[in-house]
This record gives C-alpha cells, structure tokens and sequence, in this order.
C-alpha cells in the first residue's frame, strides 16, 4: 500500500482529536447526568475527576503496547473499544453502570502517547518538532470543542451525543487499521518492536533525562490541566467584586465571567502548541543555544535549550500571576494568564519536540512514561494553590518550591555532551546488560 | 544568542510549509477567539462564545 507520512499524521490527529472529544465528552454533558440521576455537589465532582484516573497507568500501557504491536493496532483498539462501551453507555439507565461506562469511555484520554509514538515513526529529526506539535495540538483542540459544542448540538441528549461518538470513532478505528502505516520502514519498526521489553521500560523510566522531561511535563502539560479545574474558583474567590463591576450579576453571571478567563487559558496552551514545536525546530534549524549549563554539541542541543527557556518562562508567569493578583487587577492577571497558556504551550510542545530523538528505538515507552506519569501532577497543584494563607500566593509557591528545583534538575540532567540517556539510576552494569 | 550547528540543517521537505501555515492559522484562531472572549467578558456582554 502506498502512503505518505502526511496521511499518517493525519490519521492520528484525527484519531487523537475524536479521543480527546470522547474523553472530556461526560464533563460537557455532566450538569443534564446531574440533573437526571439527582446527583449531589459530592458525586458531580466524582464523575468529572473520573476522567483521569486512567490516564497515567494507561498510558504508560498504551505506549508500550504502541512499541510493541504498532501504532494503528493499537490506536483502532483503544478507539473501537471506547467507542463500543460508548454507544453502550447510550442506552444504560442505571447511574453506577454510566459511571462504569464513562470511566471506561475515558480510557481514549490514554491515546495522546500512541499518536506520539506513530507520528516519531514517520518523521525526521529536523522536522519532528512541528509535526508532533500540529499532532498533539490539533487534537487537544478536541477537548474544548466538546464543551463548545456537543451541548449546542445535542442540548440535553447525552444518549444520542454518546451514541454518535462512539459509532463515529468505530468509524475512525477502521480507517485507522485500513490506512495506518506503524513506521516508515520495516526496519525502524522492527527495532522498536524488539526493544520493547520490560527491561527496555525500566531503562527508560530510569533516565535522569527522561525524568526531567517527565517533570518538564508535569509542569507544563499537568499544570494545564490542573488549571482547567482550578482557575474558575480562583476567579470567583479572589476577584468576585471585580467581576461584578465588570456588569455581571449572580452566581450564574459570575461563573460565566471565571469560566471564560479559564477557558482563554486552556485555549492558548492548546492551540500554540504546534508553534512551540515549530519553534523547537527553528531551535534546532539556527543552532540556538544560548543557556549556560545545557549542552551545546549534541545533536538535539538547541531544543535543550528551548525547553530550557520554556520551563523559566512558565516560572516567571506564574511569579506574575501572583503579583498580578496581589495587586487585585483582574485585567493584568487575565494577560498573565494569557501568557501563562502560551508559555505551557511551550513546554508541552517542546517536551515532545524531544522525546523521540532522545529515544529513538523506544518511543513509545518513552512517551507512555513522560506523558503519562506528569498527568498525576494535575492532582497536586490544585491542593498547593488552595494551600497559602492567600489565595494569590499559592502560584508563587508552586514556582519556588516545586518548579525551581524541577528547572535546576533539567539543568543539571541535560548537561551531558554526550548521550545523556546513558546516565540514570540504574548502574553501567546493568545498562551493558540491557544494550546486549 | 550563540549558534553552534552540531548537524548542518537539512533542507526541508515540501510538506512543511503547509505544516507551517496550518500552525500559523491555529495561532490566529486562538488569538481570536480569546480576543473576542475577553472584549465580551469585560464588557460584561458575556463569556467563552455565545454564553450570555
């Protein structure tokens, strides 16, 4: 069959997008479940953090699994089954069985690391950064259009609106398997497939440059989706009488004002990403390396140093947001906010810019890993900023004590010249032993 | 800013430029989408679009 890696790109943003639009699907549909099962405050917020409670073990298996059975297998997998349970979850009308259904149904959220892996098998060192960046970029896209527009299409249907879903990503999943190639050549594949073992795993998780990517994303990527959840209340708490002046009444006046300042944010980080890739290649395309400490002669140095400005970026934003805060104007703290999204961007897209060059013959381990893990990150940060004295001051504390020693870790696990994935916890013994 | 080119840059292929310019477009819409967003919200004419 012949095929080109744009089509396979395109096959797994699509794939990805449909994914993320299912996974986020029971949160756009949450307040009519609400209204027709009689749900509490208590088991509203059950089912909208059900989402992710799948997504670290999951993926850290779905990239694996992506290594080891190939991409479109395991993407058609992940997409017919969420799809299936999907139209099931459509007809069910006992709310334990639906929430079963939906926890299930969100296993798509898992698929991010398997279009990573497919996208690395096709793509080009000097390319990879905007072609992982349009993949991961697009299809997050999915995530904000399903709270757009899935209520504006359905109302309160959420049984046709799942129906739907499900029957077009089984759709999806035969195109996918039809036309899905795993890797440009049969000999790039078959070195993947023969490295993805357990102790090919233990290798990877055990990188000091694979755990500070991995913390790279949880700070950029886990803050983003800790901030969906968080910045509504933040807004209401610590800027109600602002948003008042601003013309708004009631509660239902003031959540739509907070929730529109969240929504900027998320919309931001999602939509720059492929620019933050691109930038990783124009990085890498000038030979830009300007950060002390970094390497500067491997062969992916420059995108070292431009995840490197990205974490310090996301630091300073989060310093301002706190100032901005403190300073009670909600104008300068919705610019910062603005920036903050653009500059998470930055990570997210940075961070996969480099993960396939880091490990060439285990992407998809290497992906399951760094994309996987960091999402558990999204639980932590809400409880820090809740944390402080002020609600303002909870930014500046996540940059302090949680985000300068993550860059001062990169820092110091990028500094290798020379192959910086030989260095990690696991002793040169053991490491000979696993090349063997 | 120093520049060190550890590999001379490959050309790049005919593809990319679409890349580029669908990138670039994603940009415009996210800049205005939330232009239009917070002109509305702080002009309490509403929110995220079309939620009044």
């Amino acid at each position: 069959m012949k095929t080109h890696k744009v089509e396979q790109l395109i096959i797994a943003t699509v794939g990805f997008f449909w994914c993320f639009l299912m996974w986020f699907s029971t949160a756009a549909f949450s307040p009519s479940i609400a209204a027709h099962y009689h749900l509490s405050i208590a088991a509203l917020g059950l089912l909208a953090s059900s989402a992710i409670w799948m997504a670290p073990i999951g993926r850290i298996i779905a990239g694996w699994a992506s290594d080891r059975f190939g991409a479109p297998h395991t993407f058609a997998v992940i997409l017919a089954g969420c799809g299936l349970v999907s139209i099931l979850s459509a007809f069910t009308t006992n709310y334990d069985l639906l929430f079963f259904e939906r926890v299930i149904v969100a296993i798509a959220g898992v698929s991010f690391v398997v279009g990573i892996q497919h996208v690395a098998q096709w793509f080009d060192a000097q390319e990879i950064g905007t072609a992982e960046g349009l993949y991961a970029g697009t299809g997050n896209v999915g995530a904000g259009m399903g709270a757009l527009l899935l209520p504006r299409i359905f109302g309160t249907n959420y049984h046709a609106a799942f129906a739907w879903l499900g029957a077009i990503a089984i759709v999806i999943a035969a195109w996918y398997l039809l036309r899905g190639r795993a890797a440009k050549s049969a000999e790039r594949r078959a070195t993947v497939q023969r490295r993805s073992n357990v102790r090919g795993t233990v290798f990877v998780w055990s990188r000091y440059i694979a755990i500070a990517l991995m913390l790279a994303y949880a700070m950029s990527f886990g803050l983003e989706i800790a901030m969906n959840a968080w910045l509504p209340g933040y807004f209401t708490r610590g800027f109600h009488d602002a948003i008042l002046a601003l013309g708004f009444s009631g509660v239902a006046g003031v959540q739509i004002a907070a929730g529109t300042f969240a929504a900027v944010e998320s919309f931001c980080a999602s939509l720059f990403r492929p620019f933050a890739g691109y930038m990783s290649d124009l990085f890498q395309h000038k030979g830009w390396t300007p950060l002390p400490f970094i390497a500067r002669t491997l062969p992916y140095a420059p995108r070292l140093h431009w995840l490197g400005i990205s974490l310090i970026l996301i630091a300073l934003c989060m310093i301002g947001l706190t100032l901005a805060g403190l300073s009670g104007s909600l104008h300068a703290s919705v610019l910062v906010l603005v920036a903050l999204g653009i500059c998470i961007s930055f990570g997210t897209g940075g961070t996969f810019a480099l993960v396939p060059l880091l490990f060439p013959d285990r992407p998809g381990a290497a992906a399951g890993f760094i994309g996987g893990v960091s999402t558990a990150a999204g639980i932590v940060y809400p409880l820090v900023f809740a944390g402080g004295a002020n609600i303002h001051l909870g930014y500046l504390h996540a940059a302090v004590f949680m985000f300068v020693p993550v860059i001062l870790f990169y820092f110091w696990a990028a500094r290798y010249e020379l192959h910086p994935e030989e260095h990690g916890l696991i002793s040169q013994a053991a490491l000979a032993a696993e090349q063997a | 800013m120093s520049a060190t080119s550890p590999n001379p840059p490959a050309p790049q292929e005919a593809w990319f430029k679409y890349g580029v310019a669908t990138l670039l477009l994603e940009m415009a819409i996210a800049i205005a989408v939330s232009a239009y967003s917070l002109y509305m919200t702080f002009n309490g004419l509403g929110g995220f679009p079309g939620k009044h």
